[in-house]
């Protein structure tokens, strides 16, 4: 009985990874062809990135800037972020500035806004204004530019405009005025923030973040040098759920069903409850239907670990007897 | 000579940045304003290297006929063709250049590493083993970090996001800060070991 | 077909040709990547030219008639002979030029990664998670300090900075797994939902 039980864990430990991948495979198509709905909590770091951006809403004199610092490899990860802050801007009236450092980065900033303006009336250089891409190298030179003077450090926007002669541009100076930057990357962008607009300026910043980079951002979260942090595919799905919740709530006035924004509350959060199937644009639930493939294949690894563990503990006391 | 000047302007400008960042006058402004926009200036040209350092790779691999030496010819014909329909057609939302973006590049870019999903559940049966106390420790975390995100984990206990939350915000929190320390001590010594001439590779070989 | 549908169907035959590598390395895998480093490169020049080139250098020289950015236009220029054997040492002063920016770095780096991280961590210990993340951080850098050897009770104490460390690098493990699953699970949005349909 034994030895069966000991062929069983030999053929187990040798299975060819092939078959690993078409379970893999399987434990995300499933649950995205076959939804369900699930209830992702709010974090701290993500409620306090909220509320920031609302706290600017109406706000002339107030401007979020989003800086893009990824390429498509990561795009799953950071671009239902984007889209959510963008979408929680453009509903609450909060100026938006948006910029890159690298090539790559350009037409996911262009395809972020593109997405979030569809249900909107927003107009470039007055609600918003897109920087465009700046070359890596004047990096630091913008980040600190802006500490001075915003337009002079850009100079043009996307389409080629003087950014100082932009109507968006009328109450808007500095980092005092822009007081929330946030960094979506993949890499150590966001710390040139922290290092210089943050540590020079007193400029706010917050960080979506790639959940690989997510673990090693705590101590600024700590700090206060980061205000708020997105995490992952997890961060994203919490602001979809924050702007569904909260700024584009829809109630029914005069019979017509309305949006009808309210303030962050922790108690309406928690008896908050949205079903996916409401939600018609799938845009605006990317990362919330993301995450149920994410828990069966979280399942899925946990159980890989625990077979190949099972595998080799009773590979080592056959060979231990 | 070749190697001096260049060590000079780094000591000499470096050292101005410095009292730039102390000393906020009139005068240091000025010279901030006027590094920015000569900087802006050299940054569209530093593309250079990366289109040369590729033509030189690839052109090399199609001369000396190397094993796969089509696939050179496939990269430079991108390049090339990439290049010439962004001049072309210009570059904004709705443009060929664009459209070969979203439908060619995005979706290799955003694939190549979604593989390490692959790789990370192989690993995961294959080689993740609780072979040392410390190993279960790193495990255990892991485990509970995995569950703690997922809305499952909520589920089977509310304490699994709680105590994965404690995980990140006071063990992991440590463990990062002590880490992140000794690096930013290593990069301020790096970067003086640069300002004061010792660190030299960065101007590369030669005289 | 639409023509949606076919920028559909040929970003789903690249995203197929990198997957098939899974199966083992093959012309189709080998086609795309060498396209997708080409378009990427290639993506780059005009964009560079058009939203740095035009107006960090052509508009104020031709426009403007500030002929004092011909010098670093100039310098910049000074790139191509990167690989030069002879000349390769003219292409020192443009990278020199933007290094001098790290003599910002060393005030601002002792700040940021420094001096705030030992501030906060020297908060007084209120509580247990204050006294852990103390002992934590101070048992980690005792680890680090390599000029003592690792023995008796020094070696007692740098071991708890090891079980430290280890959970820490279980977290970020359990984020990595996380980020990975996420990206997977953005290629099958697209094939499943954008090009079949499948997800509603």
């Amino acid at each position: 009985m034994a030895k069966t039980k000991m062929n069983f864990f030999d053929r187990m430990q040798a299975l060819d990874r092939r078959y690993i991948y078409l379970v893999v495979a399987l434990a995300i198509i499933l649950p995205l062809i076959i939804p369900f709905n699930s209830k992702t909590y709010v974090t701290e770091p993500v409620e306090n990135i909220y509320k920031k951006i609302d706290s600017f809403s109406g706000r002339k004199d107030r401007a979020v800037l989003m800086c893009f610092s990824h390429d498509a490899s990561t795009m799953a990860e950071l671009f239902p972020m984007e889209v959510a802050i963008l979408r929680h801007c453009f509903q609450r009236n909060v100026q938006v500035f948006t910029i890159c450092f690298m090539p790559p980065a350009k037409p996911l900033m262009d395809f972020a806004l593109q997405t979030a303006k569809e249900d909107y009336t927003v107009q470039s250089g007055v609600d918003y204004v897109n920087f465009g891409y700046k070359p890596y190298g004047i990096f630091l030179p913008i980040v600190l530019g802006m500490g001075d003077d915003i337009s002079k450090a850009v100079e043009t926007d996307d389409e080629g405009r003087i950014v100082s002669n932009l109507e968006i541009m009328k109450e808007i100076k500095n980092y005092n005025e822009m007081n929330l930057v946030v960094d979506f990357a993949a890499s150590a962008a966001v710390q040139t923030w922290i290092t210089y607009a943050r540590a020079r300026f007193g400029a706010n910043v917050a960080a979506g973040v790639t959940a690989v980079m997510a673990a090693d951002n705590f101590p600024y979260l700590q700090t206060g040098q980061l205000i708020g942090m997105l995490a992952g595919l997890k961060g994203a799905a919490e602001y979809e759920k924050l702007v569904d919740v909260f700024a584009t709530h829809k109630e029914m006035v005069n019979g017509v069903e309305t949006v009808v924004p309210r303030s962050f509350s922790k108690e309406i959060l928690k008896e908050s409850w949205i079903k996916l199937s409401d939600i018609k644009n799938p845009v605006y639930k990317t990362a919330r239907t993301g995450m149920n493939a994410q828990t069966v294949a979280h399942i899925m690894i946990i159980v890989f670990i625990a077979l190949g563990n099972i595998g080799y503990f009773v590979n080592k006391k056959k060979n231990e007897n | 000579m070749k190697r001096q000047i260049p060590l000079l302007i780094v000591i000499l400008l470096g050292f101005t940045f410095v009292i730039h960042t102390f000393v906020p006058s009139k005068l240091s402004m000025d010279f901030y304003d006027w590094y920015q926009s000569w900087i802006k200036a050299i940054s569209p040209f530093m593309v250079l290297l990366g289109i040369m350092s590729l033509f030189m790779v690839n052109s090399n691999k199609i001369q000396r006929k190397v094993p796969n030496w089509q696939y050179s010819v496939v990269t430079l014909l991108s390049l090339v063709a990439t290049g010439a329909i962004g001049f072309i057609w210009g570059t904004q939302e709705g443009t060929p250049f664009m459209w070969m973006f979203k439908n060619v590049q995005m979706p290799m870019g955003a694939t190549m590493f979604s593989l390490l999903a692959f790789y990370i559940a192989s690993a995961a049966y294959k080689a993740f083993r609780a072979r040392s106390m410390e190993a279960t420790v790193l495990l255990v975390a892991a485990i509970i970090v995995m569950l703690g995100q997922v809305p499952i984990g909520m589920k089977i206990s509310k304490y699994i996001p709680e105590t994965a939350t404690w995980i990140l915000n006071v063990p992991n929190l440590a463990a990062k800060r002590g880490i992140a320390l000794g690096v930013g001590l290593g990069m301020v010594a790096t970067s003086l070991k640069i300002l004061l001439g010792i660190e030299r590779t960065y101007l590369g070989g030669g005289e | 077909m639409t023509f949606e549908a076919i920028s559909n169907f040929i970003a789903a035959f690249f995203t197929l040709s990198i997957f098939s590598f899974l199966y083992k390395d093959n012309p189709f895998y080998k086609f795309a990547e060498a396209m997708f480093i080409g378009v990427s490169m290639g993506y780059a020049i005009p964009l560079v030219y058009n939203l740095t080139f035009i107006p960090f250098v052509y508009r104020p020289i031709f426009v403007e008639h500030n002929f004092w950015i011909l010098i670093p236009a100039l310098m910049g220029s000074l790139y191509i002979f990167r690989f030069s054997k002879n000349l390769g040492w003219l292409s020192r002063y443009p990278i020199v030029f933007g290094m001098a920016i790290v003599g910002m770095g060393v005030p601002m780096s002792m700040h940021a990664y420094v001096l705030v991280q030992v501030r906060t961590a020297m908060m007084p210990i209120d509580s247990i998670n204050t006294f852990l993340i103390f002992l934590g951080t101070v048992t980690i850098l005792l680890y680090f300090y390599f000029s003592k050897a690792h023995k008796g009770i020094y070696g007692k104490i740098t071991n708890i900075g090891i079980w430290f460390m280890m959970v820490g690098f279980g977290a970020s493990f359990g984020y990595t797994v996380m980020a990975r699953i996420s990206l997977l699970i953005g290629r099958i949005q697209f094939l499943m939902g954008d090009w079949l349909g499948l997800i509603k």
